[in-house]
């Protein structure tokens, strides 16, 4: 298990409390799951993916992750359409393992900018896994 | 909060679990490894392709000693200690051990055991973290007026798995007279011991430290259980991993642990097994039945309540379509095809050593070169006899997977391969 010294922060990004994080700038934005996440579920073997094309609101299960011994599910961390799917996950789910950062999940179309002001900035995020 | 953290129980190798990046857990009262640095994928392949080592110190060990001790485990033990032993079921003698169940009057299950013959007079039964006390209360309860004594061992004991097809190659070169030692060391069998508990013949690895070395494990591979003083575990830990790092024998954690016995279809106690009559299971070999199937060899604590029947609920392996899984749990549960909810999940995770191919499992200790993308599989609790081939589904009540029933999960395991084959 990563010291929260050895952990990896992304550049630009923000992040919600379920440990997921949002590229910060662009009329569509990437999402993913942070490196603390990826370290406390360990070897991710399977990746469930929305369709292109689906909404989701703030909040609302979007996909899943499995852990060998678990299930860890996906919220929408701002609201917002999805319009692509990160396809190099289906063969290689552990590539969110080896770079969770550049490894996205899903990249949305926001709904409201405005939500992204609830999520939290590095130095927060740092703040919330020190507690 | 500081009563709570009095009860949290480490093993010796805490401290080396935690230097080498363990994500650790509770299990039972023990803060243990899940995983390591490695993961939990990587050291399921690892013993299925080379060996893993595995900290069981944790599990606790009850010695069973004097005249009456046979007899004592022979009334407890759902196994027939006079009617145990290969396809003849010859009488349990010195260096060898049994699988079996201690049962409650009423048919259902105080715990699972192991139990080891050292001696005419002298037994080990080894069962789960935290269940020592327990089962040799149990023990002394039913002891009577018997000559016996029974020693609770849990925390005395040094114990480590090493498991995987290259677990006879590291072996072979830390213990004295190897050719001895793994002569006839057939599966289900030991030698050697440590302290009081010893056979008519010691093992001692190279440096002298005593050793029970038994040929069991609970993944369903080659391997070992290695018994040993508790003083003795920290060293012999570090001497196996270097013996076994020219074949990239690693340290691997409870998940894994729990992954690979998941495939070999074995029962967590607790989890599989527990405050349920045993019977309708994938271990009628735990009980003392008779050939006709309708009555045991023996009388034991639980034996006439399962006689008794009216026990109408089965549990039944699976194995899924790919790595998907569903949580057991509240809030999960099982159904037949139609919908119709038929029962509870209790075991489900992930064998990362299996796939599919045109329906078929395949396992990469099959097949060279076969990617596994992992199989979830495990236990359900049912009350319709499904057979072999018949799909159930799992459900959180959201997400459905469909599974298969199984008479067998992984394929080509090497629990029972010849020991000449393992050597060289």
């Amino acid at each position: 298990m990563k010291e929260l010294n050895e952990l990896v922060f992304g550049k630009g990004l923000r992040y919600s409390n379920d440990h997921e994080w949002v590229s910060e700038s662009g009329s569509t934005r990437k999402v993913g799951v942070s490196d603390y996440a990826q370290d406390q579920m360990g070897d991710i073997v399977y990746v469930e993916l929305p369709e292109v094309g689906a909404t989701f609101e703030k909040g609302e299960e979007f996909g899943t992750l499995e852990s060998v011994k678990a299930v860890s599910e996906l919220y929408m961390p701002i609201g917002g359409e999805v319009v692509a799917v990160n396809e190099d996950l289906g063969d290689s789910p552990e590539l969110i393992n080896q770079d969770p950062y550049n490894n996205w999940i899903i990249e949305i179309k926001p709904a409201n900018l405005s939500e992204l002001d609830d999520l939290l900035a590095s130095d927060a995020y740092r703040e919330l896994l020190k507690g | 909060m500081g009563d709570n953290m009095d009860k949290v129980k480490k093993t010796v190798l805490h401290g080396w679990h935690g230097a080498n990046g363990a994500n650790m857990a509770l299990f039972g009262n023990y803060d243990m490894p899940l995983w390591y640095r490695t993961g939990a994928k990587a050291e399921h392949l690892a013993v299925i392709q080379g060996a893993g080592i595995f900290d069981t110190s944790h599990m606790a060990a009850v010695s069973v000693k004097g005249r009456d001790a046979r007899a004592l485990l022979q009334e407890c033990l759902s196994k027939d200690l006079d009617s145990c032993l290969g396809k003849n079921k010859t009488p349990l003698v010195d260096g060898r051990c049994v699988y079996g169940v201690f049962l409650n009057s009423d048919g259902t299950v105080i715990d699972d055991a192991i139990v080891y013959q050292l001696q005419p007079e002298l037994f080990m039964v080894v069962v789960n973290a935290g269940m020592g006390g327990q089962i040799a209360a149990h023990l002394v309860k039913n002891a009577g007026a018997r000559a016996v004594i029974v020693r609770d061992l849990t925390d005395l004991v040094g114990k480590m798995d090493i498991q995987g097809p290259d677990s006879g190659r590291v072996l072979q070169k830390i213990v004295k007279d190897p050719a001895a030692v793994f002569d006839r060391l057939v599966y289900f069998s030991f030698k050697g011991g440590f302290d009081d508990l010893n056979t008519a013949a010691p093992v001692q690895l190279l440096d002298g430290t005593p050793v029970l070395i038994s040929r069991t494990g609970y993944t369903g591979e080659f391997g070992f259980e290695l018994f040993m003083a508790i003083d003795s575990l920290a060293t012999v830990w570090s001497m196996v991993l270097k013996a076994g790092e020219d074949r990239g024998v690693i340290a691997c954690g409870l998940a894994a642990r729990d992954s690979l016995r998941a495939g070999a279809m074995l029962p967590l106690s607790h989890q599989d097994i527990g405050a349920w009559p045993f019977l309708n299971n994938p271990w009628p070999f735990a009980l003392p039945w008779q050939e006709d199937n309708a009555t045991f060899t023996k009388d034991f604590i639980g034996g006439a309540a399962l006689l008794r029947g009216g026990w109408d609920k089965y549990t039944l392996a699976f194995a899924g379509f790919d790595p998907r899984k569903i949580a057991a749990g509240d809030g999960s549960f099982v159904t037949l095809s139609t919908g119709e909810k038929t029962g509870t999940i209790l075991t489900c995770t992930t064998d990362m050593a299996i796939g599919r191919e045109e329906g078929q499992i395949v396992s990469v200790a099959g097949r060279k070169g076969f990617e596994a993308k992992g199989l979830c599989c495990g236990f359900v609790l049912v009350d319709k006899n499904c057979q072999p081939g018949e799909e159930v589904i799992l459900t959180d009540g959201k997400r459905k997977i469909r599974v298969e029933i199984r008479a067998d999960v992984r394929p080509n395991r090497t629990a029972r391969a010849a020991m000449a084959t393992m050597l060289t």
